[in-house]
């Protein structure tokens, strides 16, 4: 950040004329507060100029069909003006083949058309606490060993793509948790708003450890996103992004997910999954049991893989809980796992709210572990419906 | 992470030891990667003593994998225990990994 008494500068770039008014409408508490400053361009070139003479932008947002230099083309270029700059580009809803070729060319994030700036506002706060961790790490890089501070960038990139609001309705609410391993794991876990008042629900485990895997992390993270409000069905939506993980995947690294979408309407639960551990339900009575199992490979891996997909309706009362190997594979001094008989032990009755649920559940797994060390993240995720 | 290979009539065959967890799954690529050679034709992974294998394992499980197809050899593995079948069956890799109930089985489907 060049003017740190200016906030930070957002360059908006957009051939549509009607956008500029909008956003500085939209977002005026924002530029009245001194938080963000935005600047304008019309197209990839007159953004490179601006670019070029303007080394406090912080952040690039652009559309992608524009004349002169597409906003395709201006992301290739911008290493070469501006390399300390994320991007974030705005594209057709669904438009998977521009997303994809955007993350390729290092774009840090998208948000779709027409704009939905509450969705807006946390993807700027999103993408420029990732540039402060890329930050933190280059001003600390002197001060540690490689190795070390690889592991500092990586975990910095896993916390900045965690969801940090949580949706709480009359119908359901949602909540979830990471607590890093001491070595980077790879856990995340995201939650979407969808058409219809639907919500979409992932957790996700990223095989590896360092700056690669933290990568693969942002690129599973952000395909999922953008095939979940492309695609319908979750059985889709995880073909689609194991099929684009599988392009370039050299390095043969891997991410299990297990992604849901829950109708309030009619609380159901329709989910597909990708080699990762099957979520509970716990009851009214405490009870709980696993949801049913469904086909399908750690994405990543496999081309052409397909994923079957299952439904469950949930009554009032009923808490869906997703996690990662991290809790049942947790270990106490003795080597013995947590495994799931303590995970369905943990509640002998319906649990309050979905963050008493989780955090019942990480003290469950804190006190078996005793002393012995942390090995893999642990994550959890809960959904309670009313 | 110690491994222990023998050739048998032609079968490159690999132990695998204890655990497989973030730790360790680099030395035990580096280990797979000096016991196997670039002639080997058919390798047998046997995971008889295995207790527990990590994502980070199982990577290390398909990087082997895919050198193999790479120098057309054929791989299997076998004799997988409670903890290690469930995490093969969890993450799918039971359908991308060819796994037999006994060595004397994976060593006859290397070398069909």
């Amino acid at each position: 950040m060049g003017d740190t008494a200016g906030g930070y500068r957002i360059l908006v770039v957009d051939d549509e004329p009607d956008l500029e008014p909008l956003v500085l409408q939209r977002m005026r508490r924002s530029i009245r507060s001194g938080q963000y400053q935005f600047v304008f361009a019309q197209n990839g070139v007159e953004a490179l100029q601006k670019l070029g003479q303007d080394d406090a932008i912080d952040m690039v947002l652009s559309d992608i069909n524009m004349p002169q230099m597409d906003g395709l083309s201006l992301l290739e270029h911008i290493p070469e003006v501006a390399p300390d700059t994320r991007s974030v580009i705005i594209s057709a809803y669904g438009d998977m083949k521009n997303i994809r070729a955007a993350m390729n060319r290092g774009a840090f994030d998208f948000v779709t058309k027409p704009l939905d700036f509450d969705d807006l506002r946390v993807t700027i706060e999103r993408t420029l606490n990732n540039l402060e961790a890329w930050r933190e790490a280059e001003s600390s890089k002197v001060r540690l060993a490689a190795i070390e501070n690889e592991l500092d960038v990586a975990s910095k990139m896993q916390q900045s793509i965690l969801p940090t609001e949580f949706p709480e309705t009359d119908h359901y609410d949602v909540f979830g948790s990471m607590t890093p391993a001491k070595e980077v794991g790879g856990d995340f876990f995201d939650i979407f708003s969808l058409e219809n008042g639907n919500i979409g629900l992932a957790i996700a485990d990223v095989s590896g450890k360092g700056v690669p895997a933290a990568l693969f992390m942002m690129a599973s993270r952000t395909l999922l996103k953008g095939a979940a409000i492309g695609l319908k069905d979750p059985g889709k939506v995880l073909q689609e992004v194991n099929d684009l993980l599988y392009d370039d995947n050299e390095a043969m690294m891997f991410v299990t997910v297990l992604y849901g979408v829950y109708n309030p309407e009619t609380r159901t639960l329709t989910y597909a999954n990708g080699g990762h551990n099957l979520p509970i339900i716990v009851h009214d009575d405490g009870s709980s049991s696993v949801i049913p199992s469904t086909n399908g490979v750690a994405l990543g891996i496999l081309p052409g893989g397909e994923y079957e997909q299952s439904s469950i309706t949930c009554a009032p009362g009923d808490t869906v809980v997703f996690y990662t190997d991290g809790v049942t594979e947790a270990i106490d001094t003795e080597e013995e796992e947590f495994g799931m008989e303590r995970l369905q032990d943990t509640f002998d009755r319906e649990p309050e709210d979905c963050r008493k649920a989780v955090l019942s559940i990480l003290d469950a797994v804190s006190d078996f572990a005793g002393g012995a060390p942390q090995f893999d993240d642990i994550t959890c995720l809960a959904l309670k419906i009313k | 992470m110690p491994i222990e290979s023998r050739r048998d009539d032609g079968t490159l065959i690999i132990h695998t030891e204890e655990r497989v967890d973030s730790a360790n799954a680099q030395a035990f690529y580096q280990e797979l990667e000096s016991a196997i050679e670039s002639d080997d034709r058919a390798v047998v992974m046997d995971m008889e003593r295995l207790t527990y294998i990590s994502s980070a394992g199982l990577r290390v499980i398909l990087q082997t994998a895919r050198k193999l197809q790479q120098q057309n050899a054929k791989f299997a593995i076998c004799s997988l225990t409670g903890t290690v079948r469930e995490v093969f069956e969890i993450s799918g890799f039971d359908r991308v990994i060819d796994i037999h109930s006994s060595q004397a089985d994976a060593v006859a489907a290397v070398n069909g």
